[in-house]
């Protein structure tokens, strides 16, 4: 459904800025009927690759189809085929849900009785019905971003994008805006690429692409992700975190990943799991320490390791990608 | 599409079959709608949105017609154009009114793109697969529904000064307000285009139009001025616009279309119309580009 190829986009540069490679000799394939997360720290290139998958900017190479249409070369035809959510919300606050409705089914050329048909269709899959005359400003947080999702139904899209839709959503709105999102896969073999932060989201969908840097760092089912974390995760809330890391080099070789106030060991060096690091890191450092855990991995360990690791490759290779830059 | 994919697949093929089983019209997707429909579907939002915000209604009337009536009165005792005898100031003034309230009009319309942008509204209708100019034409036409809404109530005190026009006139009267009001928020659609806020956009549209507003034979006759502003006038638009504005409450128009000077202006006015148009769907349609090297 998507084929992104060798993708490039910089953004030029300003009087006081240089400019900057927010995309960079990406590639991404999102075969038919897939519900993939895109998900990448800030600044990490997924709200650029938003834009310039809904058509909005120009990348400065490479090349992108959608549904085999060239979306470069003839946007108007690779916008036929989909449905944009976009986070912030593309809804006239002023007008009731059912002008809103009406306009966007304008803009595609449908009115009249086959408006009406299309609009029974993809209000079903929301909780709008009743509240058609209702203007959008009166609307809850949930209920306004369902307008939305109606909007891009009824123009029947077979591609569904969606830049982090659930923001600012509370968890139940959130538990089912993302059901309905997954029953349009799984009934109408839609193609869903959504973009996200909150990984508790990716945990059941198709395949979860990751993000830093302008760069596709990882790019496969949630459960093969995880899989990449061979054992456990070993999790230390320290006061000196930086100390710690140091300490924990030295004496035992380890390579720690610092996030925030914690240090996260991922991997262990053979013989020792988690549970006897734990034992000699209480052990050899109890005042470095204020809590320590070992838990399984999730989608969100998967990403700190990877994200991590990119960082430390670029730091490795950094002389030479200055002189480049130079 | 995916005619490969659907043969190869079992999920593509069922999704082709979802939407060919489905669709009620001859094209199996949304395909984009007509610049025609696009436009009218997005003009009668812009109205649709004005009149449900009566005190927009109430200022964008009101200005004007209280400057008419102030300045019409103070200025009355003192007007003496010369080849103008025997005309009030207040009936001097009554198109230039009218010119003033597509103006503001438009300007406030305009100032509306820089909100959809901020809202958000924008981008849902960019990402639609419809023609740019339609974007464009909704946009300013729907603005110019707006400012004709209004003058066509300041019209009906043309009477109450003593002007009066024939069914002719009234046609050509309404055909030159709608292109008046086209130029201006084609203008403005230009500017507002590239304009973060609302605040800046206010300013600019003030120090650029106003004086255009002023300088057009709306506010004094442009006959007797200084040799400098006469120059001045006669290249700004505006002028041009004032003349075909003014000339139908003063003669028929078959008397119109015979002189030179009339048809010039209205040439003059078509131009910046269709030039308006022409590069406002064209700022439209360029997207952000990303440029080709970080060097």
């Amino acid at each position: 459904m998507i084929r992104i190829e060798d993708l490039t986009h910089v953004y030029p540069g300003g009087r006081r800025q240089s400019p900057r490679t927010a995309v960079s000799d990406l590639t991404l394939h999102v075969p038919d009927g897939r519900f993939t997360i895109l998900s990448g720290p800030n600044g990490s290139g997924k709200s650029t690759l938003f834009r310039i998958l809904c058509g909005l900017a120009r990348p400065s190479r490479g090349r992108v189809l959608i549904g085999g249409r060239d979306l470069l070369a003839d946007p108007a035809s690779a916008r036929a085929l989909m449905g944009v959510v976009f986070q912030s919300p593309a809804v006239d606050k002023h007008l009731s849900v059912q002008e809103n409705l009406m306009i966007h089914g304008a803009l595609y050329g449908l009115k009249g009785s086959a408006f009406r048909a299309r609009l029974d269709e993809a209000l079903a899959w929301t909780d709008l019905t009743g509240r058609l005359g209702d203007r959008v400003d009166t609307l809850s947080g949930g209920l306004a971003r369902q307008v939305e999702l109606a909007k891009c139904l009824l123009t029947r899209p077979r591609l569904l994008l969606l830049d982090e839709p659930t923001t600012g959503l509370d968890p139940a709105s959130r538990r089912s805006f993302l059901s309905a999102l997954t029953r349009l896969r799984r009934e109408r073999g839609m193609t869903v690429l959504m973009t996200s932060h909150i990984f508790s989201e990716a945990e059941d969908v198709d395949s979860v692409a990751i993000m830093a840097e302008g760069r596709l760092l990882a790019y496969d089912t949630p459960q093969a992700l995880r899989a990449r974390l061979s054992g456990d995760v070993l999790v230390i809330d320290s006061p000196e975190p930086d100390t710690l890391a140091a300490r924990l080099r030295d004496d035992m070789g380890l390579g720690a990943i610092r996030h925030g106030d914690e240090l996260r060991v991922d991997e262990f060096p053979s013989g020792i799991d988690a549970v006897v690091l734990l034992e000699r890191v209480l052990a050899g450092y109890r005042d470095l320490v204020r809590g320590i855990t070992v838990k399984q991995p999730a989608l969100e360990d998967v990403f700190i390791h990877v994200t991590a690791e990119a960082r430390a490759a670029r730091r490795v290779g950094a002389p030479e990608s200055q002189e480049t830059a130079a | 599409m995916t005619v490969a994919g659907k043969a190869h697949t079992p999920h593509a093929s069922e999704t082709g079959a979802a939407v060919s089983r489905s669709d009620d019209g001859a094209v199996p997707e949304a395909a984009g709608a007509a610049l025609w429909s696009v436009g009218a579907a997005l003009a009668r939002r812009e109205f649709t949105r004005f009149i449900r915000q009566p005190h927009r209604v109430i200022g964008s009337i009101g200005q004007p017609l209280i400057f008419w009536l102030l300045l019409g009165a103070g200025l009355t005792p003192s007007f003496n154009a010369p080849g103008l005898e025997g005309m009030t100031y207040l009936e001097y003034f009554y198109p230039g009114v009218l010119m003033m309230l597509i103006l503001f009009a438009s300007v406030f319309a305009s100032i509306t793109i820089i909100e959809d942008r901020d809202q958000g509204f924008l981008q849902g209708v960019l990402v639609a697969p419809v023609p740019r100019l339609g974007i464009v034409l909704g946009k300013v036409g729907g603005a110019s529904m707006v400012a004709l809404f209004q003058t066509a109530i300041l019209l009906a005190a043309a009477p109450f000064v003593g002007m009066t026009v024939g069914l002719g006139g009234a046609v050509l009267l309404a055909v030159t307000l709608v292109l008046i009001s086209l130029g201006f928020t084609g203008l403005g659609f230009l500017f507002a285009w590239g304009m973060k806020s609302t605040a800046g956009f206010h300013a600019i549209m003030m120090v650029i139009m106003m004086p255009m507003w002023v300088l057009s034979g709306a506010f004094f006759p442009i006959e007797g001025v200084p040799g400098w502003l006469h120059g001045i006038m006669m290249v700004n638009p505006v002028t041009h616009a004032m003349t075909i504005l003014r000339a139908p409450f003063y003669a028929d128009p078959m008397t119109l279309f015979a002189q030179g000077g009339y048809l010039l202006s209205f040439a003059v006015v078509l131009v910046w119309v269709v030039g308006c148009l022409i590069l406002a769907a064209l700022r439209v349609s360029r997207r952000d580009k990303g440029v080709v090297s970080a060097g």
